[in-house]
């Protein structure tokens, strides 16, 4: 008898506990046409990463009805994350398009609502990235582009002149292998370049003519390997092998003092410049010169030069409920337009609209540099993007990075390498 | 009143069984008894079916789908395991997956069982090796990485600066070297996990008869013939339960290979388990990742069926 009571409340409360497990079906909101409104923005690292609390307040202030909340994820996973909230239903009202290699992975699974209506200033830049069969699919609010961080410092002390923007890649592994003799009682070397593929291979590709990686050629990257091993071969950079046994950082590297050059993406301005406010990094002047280029065509403060870079965008998602759509294109119009671009540069972030006023809001943030060089270097480049938006960029990245690790840890040669991710391109993605 | 009856070739009642009342009252006690079983393993059974079982199904449709996670997903048949066939990437996958397992099986077995036998005693502070022994299974893995990479780091690294006093000219490359970035991954995953299957070992030792070693060694045995004939048979159980998880945890190795090496150099440490990460989660091609997953399925369950009949034979 007691076994019978005591089993009956077993199963009862199996089947409570089943029942409460099931999670409770998320918060549907309220639609209340008219009235104020909420909308969720996905971003990460939003305690370092200030542009997303600034948007958010900016937009708040022009329009009072609309409350913008962020919606943080892990940065290092942030597709991965969202990907799985937004299959499962609950992403944000606007997905911030961290990477470009993404946007059409979103599109195509009808997660992006067309924007190609919302209103954008003229000369705004990266808008091409979020372009698909012609119609646009995110608005960008922020264009970043690869230039050399230097440090005037470290120049002075090993007696050699400051850059001027004429310099080619032969050139800068000149001066590299010589700021790394003069530098070398410090200990100091001359330049310092990060393990991510993108250090060589996003020169390479946006600066040699032609160049394409979703045409399945990479032969364009052997000169530009070939030149980087012997940097290593000559002392002039860390290697490789080493920087990874060792985790080094290129905020570390470069704020320490420990790299006299440091080709880096140009948000690590406004890093350096928090860095060295904080003393993490140490106090030096330190300036910004443009990239390195292809050949003496697109050297020099007349010329163009050509780098790389990906801007950062808003895009809508396809769920959102009617009532709120207008506002979330209005924030999209608000990120993308002067006064947006003008809070930004404040901060020291890149914007996507990057004209005379901006450039000088940008270089008033105190600690930035001063010289006429730097200033070029931010504002004027062709910028090509780094990851063509297409649904086969992730799988060709992917194929490049074991290119990269395979060659620059020394275990395969560079022309056995391109061949292997040729074949593997062919084999595995398809070049339809 | 227990028993029927029933009438023999003679034609006189004979007792042949329980009455059917009683048939009756058993199983209804049979069937009591089994409901009350049912209800306790219900929750465990529950969160099985609902969490493993159900998406192993799942898996076996969406192999023969292509689906990006957000579109519907498309029914293609046979079409993802031809094109795993000819995938280059999958078969240096596979290849990768065996030449791991292969090297990790046994050294991690002979090293856990000699771990096993060595701390098998009672002298004082043995515990304190034993946990030792235990520690780096219980460790970050990050951690593990950080520290080994640093230790195995080609020209600054201890490891090879204790080779080279040794008399190496060229120590090998390690973790930067295709060649040598697996036997550097099957080192760590079996410091690792010695003390998992030691702890296994230690266990299954304390069930070998003492008085078969007394009476062995009554007999002249050394301590070698004592080992394999009166220790390995008692050990079987345990043998065979450790033999089955390495096979596979083996072939299923992922979070150590991805934060050591990320598959690299190029592709010399990728296994099927990053392969179906990567297809899956970086390039959004689920349906191809279930194929591949539903590959590497089948091949722990072949080995392990194997395994399963040859212990039945073995100890039959």
């Amino acid at each position: 008898m007691k076994r019978k009571f005591v089993a009956a409340a077993g199963v009862a409360m199996v089947a409570t506990l089943a029942l409460a497990a099931c999670s409770a079906s998320p918060a549907t909101e309220s639609a209340e046409a008219g009235g104020p409104v909420t909308l969720s923005v996905s971003g990460w690292s939003i305690a370092t990463t200030p542009e997303f609390q600034l948007l958010a307040d900016g937009f708040e202030e022009k329009y009072p009805d609309v409350t913008v909340e962020l919606k943080e994820y892990d940065p290092v996973n942030y597709n991965t994350l969202l990907t799985a909230d937004l299959a499962a239903g609950s992403g944000p009202d606007i997905i911030t398009q961290k990477e470009v290699k993404f946007v059409s992975t979103f599109q195509e699974g009808g997660q992006l609502v067309d924007v190609s209506d919302v209103e954008l200033p003229e000369g705004i830049g990266g808008t091409e990235a979020y372009e698909i069969d012609g119609a646009s699919y995110a608005v960008p609010y922020r264009q970043d582009s690869w230039v050399v961080y230097y440090n005037k410092a470290l120049f002075d002390e090993a007696g050699v002149e400051y850059p001027d923007g004429t310099w080619t890649w032969d050139d800068y592994a000149d001066l590299e292998s010589e700021l790394s003799t003069a530098l070398a009682a410090k200990p100091a070397f001359g330049g310092y370049q990060h393990s991510w593929q993108s250090t060589v291979q996003g020169f390479a590709n946006a600066q040699t003519p032609k160049a394409d990686i979703l045409s399945g050629d990479f032969g364009h990257l052997e000169a530009y390997y070939k030149r980087v091993l012997g940097m290593q071969d000559d002392g002039g950079q860390v290697d490789f092998n080493t920087r990874n046994a060792n985790q080094l950082t290129y905020q570390g590297e470069f704020g320490k003092q420990k790299a006299a050059m440091l080709p880096m993406g140009s948000w690590y301005v406004a890093t350096l410049i928090a860095q060295q406010a904080s003393g993490e990094a140490d106090d030096f002047d330190w300036g910004v010169a443009p990239a390195p280029q292809y050949d003496a065509k697109t050297t020099g403060i007349d010329n163009v030069p050509v780098t790389f870079g990906d801007p950062t965008g808003l895009g809508i998602n396809a769920a959102i409920g009617d009532d709120k759509l207008q506002a979330a294109k209005d924030f999209l119009a608000y990120a993308a337009s002067e006064e947006a671009a003008q809070a930004l540069a404040a901060i020291g972030i890149t914007p996507a609209l990057l004209n005379d006023d901006v450039v000088e809001t940008y270089f008033s943030v105190e600690g930035s540099p001063s010289d006429e060089l730097s200033k070029f270097a931010i504002s004027t480049h062709e910028t090509l993007p780094e990851n063509p938006t297409s649904t086969k960029t992730a799988a060709i990245q992917g194929i490049l990075g074991d290119l990269h690790t395979a060659v620059m840890s020394g275990s395969e040669p560079i022309d056995s390498a391109i061949k292997g991710a040729e074949d593997r391109v062919k084999n595995e993605v398809g070049l339809d | 009143m227990a028993t029927t009856t029933a009438t023999d070739i003679a034609g006189t009642d004979v007792a042949v069984g329980p009455s059917p009342s009683l048939r009756r009252r058993r199983s209804r006690l049979a069937r009591r008894n089994a409901l009350i079983g049912w209800s306790f393993i219900l929750p465990n059974f529950l969160g099985f079916a609902l969490l493993t079982l159900v998406p192993i199904v799942v898996l076996f449709y969406m192999s023969m789908t292509n689906w990006n996670v957000f579109g519907t997903a498309n029914w293609v048949g046979l079409a993802n395991f031809q094109r795993l066939v000819g995938d280059g990437s999958f078969r240096i996958a596979l290849f990768n997956t065996l030449y791991y397992s292969v090297l990790h099986i046994p050294l991690t077995f002979v090293v856990a069982l000699g771990l096993a036998l060595l701390l098998n005693s009672k002298l004082r502070g043995v515990a304190f090796f034993r946990t030792a022994a235990f520690f780096p299974y219980i460790t970050s893995i990050v951690a593990i990485a950080i520290v080994w990479n640093l230790l195995f780091s080609p020209d600054y690294g201890p490891i090879n600066e204790i080779l080279r006093a040794f008399g190496f000219a060229n120590p090998p490359g390690w973790l930067t070297s295709s060649d040598w970035a697996m036997p550097a991954v099957v080192i760590v995953s079996t410091w690792r996990d010695m003390g998992y299957y030691m702890i296994l070992f230690l266990a299954g030792l304390q069930t070998v008869p003492r008085e078969l070693h007394e009476a062995a060694r009554m007999d002249g045995a050394n301590a070698i013939q004592r080992f394999f004939n009166v220790t390995m048979p008692s050990l079987r159980p345990t043998t065979f339960f450790v033999t089955v998880m390495l096979t596979i945890n083996s072939f299923k190795i992922f979070d150590l290979i991805l934060v050591m090496t990320e598959g690299g150099p190029g592709q010399s440490t990728l296994v099927l388990s990053q392969f179906i990460y990567t297809k899956g989660f970086e390039e959004s091609q689920f349906g191809y990742a279930s194929a591949a997953s539903v590959a590497l399925f089948f091949l722990c369950i072949t080995v392990t069926v194997a395994q399963f009949l040859a212990n039945k034979r073995r100890s039959a």
